[in-house]
């Protein structure tokens, strides 16, 4: 297994800006579409063009698109995100469907998806809702006049009941019956 | 000398003809590549790091589009003549100007606009909706925390990021690349100002909300405002609010005389607890309990109910001036 996602720049799913809480701002500001005019394996990219450019430029007023036919050369896709990003994309023998997805994937993501590791699925700026927790925090109301050291206050409270302890609970209470007993029968 | 040439070239003709014709060993492996890329890192090393190139020197770069997408993009009309005004810096102006001057065109009547005026505009119109916006949502805040929140919000720091995110970077005309914060800062307040002059200064407004005052979001109030003196603000609400008197009483310590000591004071008023605050000694837990009582009188405290940015501050309410 490759370790080389390690190396890549981490971050958190993270809307910049606050986007989305006044208005939604595409994040993709311009798109630059660099094809062969007759070279094959920018076939899919010329039907991209031809058939869906057009619409996508009128839906999207906000995204600047550029077309750059050159010579012999694979058929790109750049996309410049607001955050400074550049996405660099080889569309080689990609089909007009591909690119239509590709296009749109450019489209609603905030910077190159593929290029961030995500380090964790979610992210908060306030893990804690009820704060830290302190020596302070829910004591029993007795302990606040009491004075240390103390030995009561000294004691685990897991600590086992010994030997000696148990045998003085058997001969209390061995004393208590015989009381109940004497008791009883002087009652008769 | 010219016949030693006729014979050189006569022999380098003549050395195909007397060699044995065998299939001839291509050499496959390009023995040049590697020493030049070496050499070119070199160079390129030697140079150290270059300064970022400008998108506008780009052939595929087309100044209008770009201007045309960036008001589609944050969902406004703007007037183009005033958002290229809005862009240019004043140091810009000067550039061309002189160049123009060296040029020998002298003509009083070509001068460049630059967005002096524009910022002005802009940056008057933010700092009058944001107060509006803080007033409104913050209304137990004195005017001394809102103050300081709007001056968070209107500081050079905070617009320019908001500016850049906004894609401004490569739009701006300035002498220097990348733009420094004040040049992207003045460009975001001469865009609200253009924005005011092109679609009327309510749009302005609802810029301002949507993407100045959301910077306020999940931030911790008390880092952009802290009192100085918290003990004697909080005296001096409560006096104003008529709670009582203010009285700090200590409602735990342990680890006394140790380097871990630890104080909780809890500050009461008419026999009601306000705040509770730590501290590693009696004063500062004093202070720390009296920020904490602040917070929930100010309603700032960090559960509070998130900002509402959908709000609709009344035109009438904010004060243009």
């Amino acid at each position: 297994m490759s370790n080389s996602h390690l190396f890549m720049k981490s971050g958190f799913p993270r809307a910049p800006l606050q986007n989305g809480l006044g208005r939604y701002v595409c994040q993709l500001q311009r798109i630059t579409l660099k094809f062969c005019k007759n070279n094959g394996s920018s076939k899919g990219m010329r039907d991209f063009i031809e058939n869906h450019l057009v619409d996508f430029a009128k839906e999207n007023p906000g995204i600047v698109v550029y077309v750059k036919p050159r010579r012999h050369r694979t058929p790109v896709l750049v996309g410049e995100y607001l955050n400074g990003d550049r996405e660099w994309m080889s569309c080689r023998n990609s089909t007009e469907a591909d690119i239509t997805k590709w296009v749109d994937l450019l489209k609603t993501q905030n910077g190159s998806s593929s290029s961030l590791r995500l380090r964790k699925m979610w992210h908060t700026d306030v893990p804690s809702i009820q704060g830290p927790w302190t020596p302070f925090l829910l004591r029993a109301p007795e302990t606040h006049g009491q004075a240390y050291p103390s030995v009561d206050a000294s004691k685990p409270l897991d600590a086992p009941q010994t030997a000696t302890e148990k045998l003085i609970e058997l001969f209390r209470q061995q004393q208590l019956e015989t009381e109940d007993v004497l008791s009883q029968k002087r009652a008769e | 000398m010219s016949f030693f040439r006729c014979v050189a070239g006569v022999l380098v003709l003549a050395r195909p003809l007397n060699s044995v014709r065998t299939v001839e060993a291509r050499r496959h492996i390009k023995r040049w590549v590697a020493p030049t890329l070496r050499e070119l890192a070199h160079r390129q090393q030697k140079q150290g790091p270059q300064k970022p190139e400008p998108r506008a020197g780009f052939v595929e770069w087309n100044y209008r589009s770009e201007l045309f997408a960036f008001g589609k993009r944050l969902g406004e009309n703007f007037e183009l003549p005033l958002l290229q005004e809005a862009f240019t810096q004043r140091s810009y102006a000067h550039q061309e100007e002189e160049k123009q001057r060296k040029l020998g065109i002298e003509e009083v009547d070509l001068k460049i606009a630059d967005n002096q005026q524009l910022a002005k505009k802009g940056a008057h119109i933010a700092r009058a909706y944001v107060e509006a916006f803080l007033k409104q949502s913050l209304p137990k805040v004195p005017k001394e925390g809102q103050d300081a929140i709007a001056s968070y919000l209107l500081s050079t720091e905070t617009l320019a990021h908001v500016s850049s995110h906004l894609g401004t970077k490569d739009l701006i005309f300035t002498t220097e690349y990348p733009p420094s914060p004040e040049s992207l800062a003045e460009s975001l307040q001469a865009v609200i100002g253009a924005l005011a002059d092109s679609s009327g200064v309510e749009r302005a407004f609802l810029f301002v909300r949507d993407f100045i005052c959301t910077q306020l979001n999940q931030k911790d109030l008390l880092d952009l405002w802290t009192p100085k003196q918290p003990l004697q603000l909080l005296d001096e609400i409560c006096q104003q609010r008529k709670l009582g008197e203010v009285e700090p009483r200590l409602l735990g310590d342990c680890g006394k005389n140790t380097v871990l000591a630890a104080y909780q004071v809890g500050i009461y008023a008419n026999r009601q607890l306000l705040g509770k605050g730590f501290g590693e000694d009696v004063p500062t837990a004093t202070e720390t309990a009296a920020l904490d009582a602040l917070q929930s009188l100010f309603d700032i405290h960090d559960n509070r109910r998130p900002f509402d940015f959908g709000l609709q501050v009344e035109t009438k309410n904010v004060r243009l001036g």
